[in-house]
């Protein structure tokens, strides 16, 4: 197999798109993604659905995929550390909806989504434990589940309140992306929460990241919470950007130069108010990502 | 330092502010080296409960599953079992929520916890039992209890006080719990021979929808099952049948009977 950076050549260039998950775009004052491609196509170039096999995939993402329009896979239920969660049955749900969807590639924040088994009452999701005895188990993980399922997998540096470790996460995770051979999808609100977090400021450890393997960037809004005298941002995915945010995806986007897809996730907010934020990361996105629909083409990047 | 070992013990300090407490005390905290927990210590305690409903949503997940054993016990004993050795140890060891709350719960909803956990494991048949029986089984090949039955031995009256505490917490059990002590008149075995009313036999059956029915069952079918709970040959089985009150010649026919609905399947 070649290695990423020549198969990254072969992704698709997917430009400007919208997240979803079972059910999201149901919820009463919800986005509906078909509705904003029918208003706005240049911002749902594609459908990002988050899914959990358990669950499936509800109607409004079906239909987005058998009208032929893009998707990724954006997993929502796979510890990628622990070998024992990809097992048989999870794996052929994978591929039912992988074959539904028919995805660019599957993506999803490289975590911990549950604890114990896959079970009932069990969902979480926590970002990794930054230290380097923990790069090869998830390393191990998305090439098992690339070799599955024939398509790339992108790990996404997740959310969280507590980051334990003694790496920076974007180190962290350009070790992951090296060990296992892989592109990054860069969630800029996630890392801002970390760097407010770890008292750093919002572009610390740029220098970490392996660019040239950033193939998505995930923005949102987030919200400042307070108890007990702690402060976190609440990963909300609002359609107010935080100024740390902003400032996060503006140095990626002029530094990731084979970036393929821009995800807005703002999927519990109405139309009227998400278009405001897609004009603006719109208007930022470089010249090679094409955000118009139907125009993705394998190669075009770089 | 082992990266499952810590985040398990991430999940821990999330869900049960004693053992955040136990990282930060003066002690060793077993399963954890001193390195380990040095570098959680490194993380200000109050970034562990951000979310102050994570323990609610647990224990709704035990609710919806365990009803009427949360109304037997009350929802505070349901949140307490999120500090138990139990839960710890469904964490650590890749447990099902359910099933490490069915063991904590022992005798303490009686015949309806019994009942409950027994859902909670015909629910999650493990990968051995789920396998259907295709070929006739050799003629002294060892049985078991077929993965879709449960046999249960409660005491009586436990199935009219569950059924009459379903239909007391309607569609939102825990809401109607949160309202509420304990539900009083489970019925429980006298600790005193001659003031217990005595067993029920009931049989619980998990059909492929899912759907749970439960029923009594003769004492002697119950019996037999349950002596059917790990593999048994076929001979002692139809030795057990004899024991239960069938004839000698019976007992083959009662067996073949059993194996025939499923209720007996090669082990």
């Amino acid at each position: 197999m070649a290695d990423f950076l020549a198969r990254v050549q072969q992704l698709p260039v997917l430009g400007l798109g919208v997240s979803t998950e079972y059910g999201a775009s149901l919820a009463a004052g919800a986005l509906d993604p078909a509705a904003l491609r029918r208003a706005a196509p240049e911002f749902a170039g594609f459908l990002e659905v988050g899914v959990e096999v358990a669950k499936g995939l509800d109607a409004p993402a079906r239909a987005w995929a058998d009208a032929g329009w893009p998707t990724t896979y954006h997993f929502l239920d796979i510890n990628l550390d622990e070998p024992e969660d990809q097992d048989a049955a999870w794996l052929a749900g994978v591929r039912a909806c992988v074959a539904a969807l028919r995805p660019a590639w599957l993506c999803g924040d490289a975590g911990m989504w549950h604890f114990g088994r896959r079970d009932r009452g069990h969902m979480l999701l926590l970002p990794p434990v930054l230290i380097a005895e923990a790069v090869a188990p998830l390393a191990a993980g998305i090439r098992a589940l690339r070799a599955a399922t024939g398509l790339e997998v992108l790990p996404e540096n997740p959310p969280g309140s507590a980051f334990v470790g003694d790496l920076h996460l974007l180190e962290f995770f350009a070790r992951v992306a090296e060990a296992a051979d892989t592109g990054l999808l860069l969630d800029c609100a996630h890392l801002a929460m970390y760097q407010r977090l770890t008292g750093r400021d919002a572009l610390d450890g740029l220098d970490h990241v392996p660019w040239d393997r950033v193939v998505e960037l995930h923005v949102a809004g987030g919200r400042e919470r307070d108890a007990d005298g702690f402060r976190w941002v609440e990963d909300e995915h609002g359609v107010e950007l935080l100024p740390d945010t902003w400032a996060i995806a503006r140095a990626a986007l002029a530094r990731a130069r084979n970036l393929r897809a821009v995800v807005v996730e703002c999927e519990r907010n109405p139309l009227p108010a998400v278009l405001p934020l897609f004009t603006r990361v719109a208007a930022e996105l470089p010249t090679h990502m094409r955000p118009v629909p139907r125009d993705s083409r394998p190669g075009a990047g770089a | 330092m082992n990266p499952r070992a810590l985040q398990q013990a991430i999940v821990r300090m999330m869900y049960d502010p004693a053992f955040l407490a136990a990282v930060h005390g003066a002690r060793p905290v077993p399963g954890l080296a001193e390195a380990e927990r040095a570098l959680l210590r490194r993380v200000d305690r109050r970034a562990f409960t951000t979310d102050r409903f994570r323990r609610a949503r647990a224990v709704q997940a035990l609710v919806e599953e365990f009803p009427t054993s949360a109304a037997a016990i009350g929802l505070a004993s349901v949140d307490a079992f999120l500090s138990a050795p139990e839960f710890h140890a469904c964490v650590t060891g890749r447990g099902a929520l359910a099933l490490a709350f069915g063991t904590w719960l022992k005798d303490q909803a009686a015949g309806a916890g019994a009942i409950e956990a027994a859902m909670a494991r015909l629910r999650r048949p493990g990968p051995a039992a789920a396998g259907p029986a295709v070929d006739a089984p050799a003629a002294d090949a060892p049985l078991i209890c077929g993965p879709r039955f449960a046999p249960l031995i409660v005491p009586a009256g436990t199935l009219e006080w569950y059924e009459a505490t379903r239909a007391w917490l309607g569609a939102e059990p825990l809401q109607r719990l949160a309202g509420h002590g304990p539900r009083p008149g489970l019925p429980r075995r006298g600790l005193v021979r001659g003031r217990d009313r005595g067993d029920e036999f009931v049989l619980l059956e998990a059909g492929a929808d899912g759907d749970m029915s439960l029923g009594t069952a003769s004492e002697a079918l119950v019996r037999l099952l349950r002596h059917a709970a790990r593999p048994r040959p076929r001979r002692a089985l139809a030795a057990e049948a004899v024991a239960r009150g069938a004839t000698a010649a019976e007992a083959p026919e009662v067996l073949d009977g059993l194996l025939a609905e499923g209720l007996l399947v090669p082990a």
